[in-house]
């Protein structure tokens, strides 16, 4: 009988470890961008040498009032542009194309606009230049406002 | 008859801790001693005063042990730590996502993270009108030299 008990609480035990450790693996992947590919792409990259990572959290910045910003600059890597046009075909599904240029048949700018995420309004922005070099921008933007006038904001001419 | 002897000369030890109980002054091993007395066969009725206050603490001492309050207690300590670390997490998530990693080396200063921020939006917004970049690209001289082949095939 008191083995039994002993058993009983062992197991418990054991299962409390468990479930927190499960739940502390969970909670800092409850934001709004890991249901996307793109975000591998941050993880990926975002700490390698030649790349530039950024993210902000409820700033204010020139006037765009966002909820989360999160970009990634990379530097001579044609690699990462097909990594990322991959993850951004995905991501595609169940979005707006805002706009798309292509180059000698590879897209180089694409705007998604993603559906909403609660009351999050989701955009994704894709750039690639190649003078003086080659250089990828990827940007993940959640706002509270319409993302069409986030989007008129970014588009306007500097 | 020995016996005897020792269980009167017992209880009299048993009235000195007791008194010395109520006056607050009995150590830990004095209180165990009262215990034990209390357990013992045949003892005086005066003593049933005694006997429910120390059986009234044996049995409260005992109640952990039974039933469902042990995982009670591994429960209530799994989430304590739960919330501490919850805790933990979101105030280190409103304190510290605001960050650029240039080349794998994190910062921190808001400012020099809000300029590589608008260096990123610059970079995907149009510098130029593209429609408007096109006609530049095309002078005066070209657009009639167009215009004059067209018609040249007339």
């Amino acid at each position: 009988m008191v083995k039994k008990k002993r058993y009983k609480m062992k197991s418990i035990k054991k299962y409390l470890v468990l479930a927190l450790l499960a739940g502390f693996g969970f909670f800092p992947n409850l934001k709004a961008q890991n249901d996307l590919q793109i975000s591998r792409v941050f993880e990926l990259y975002g700490e390698k040498k030649g790349s530039v990572m950024v993210e902000l959290t409820d700033e204010m910045l020139e006037g765009y009032d966002f909820s989360l910003f999160k970009s990634i600059t990379i530097n001579n890597n044609p690699q990462a542009a097909d990594f990322i046009r991959k993850c951004l075909t995905k991501d595609e599904t169940g979005a707006k194309k805002v706009k798309q240029v292509v180059t000698n048949g590879i897209p180089t700018s694409i705007y998604l606009q993603l559906p909403r995420k609660g009351q999050l309004f989701r955009l994704i922005l894709f750039n690639e230049t190649f003078k003086p070099v080659q250089k990828i921008t990827l940007i993940y933007i959640e706002s509270k406002n319409d993302s069409e006038d986030v989007l008129k904001l970014i588009l306007k001419k500097k | 008859m020995n016996i005897r002897i020792k269980h009167k000369t017992d209880f009299s030890k048993l009235d000195q801790l007791i008194e010395k109980y109520y006056e607050g002054m009995t150590t830990s091993d004095e209180e165990k001693q009262i215990r034990n007395f209390l357990t013992l066969p045949g003892l005086p009725k005066r003593f049933e005063v005694e006997k429910e206050i120390f059986g009234y603490y044996d049995q409260k001492k005992k109640k952990p042990h039974a039933g469902i309050l042990p995982y009670f207690r591994w429960a209530c300590v799994a989430a304590a730590v739960a919330i501490v670390v919850f805790s933990l997490q979101v105030y280190m998530n409103t304190n510290q996502t605001n960050y650029a990693c240039i080349d794998g080396k994190k910062i921190y200063d808001v400012t020099q993270i809000k300029s590589q921020a608008l260096e990123s939006l610059s970079d995907v917004s149009p510098k130029t009108n593209e429609v408007e970049e096109g006609f530049n690209n095309l002078n005066d001289h070209d657009v009639i030299k167009q215009q004059l082949d067209v018609f040249s095939g007339l």
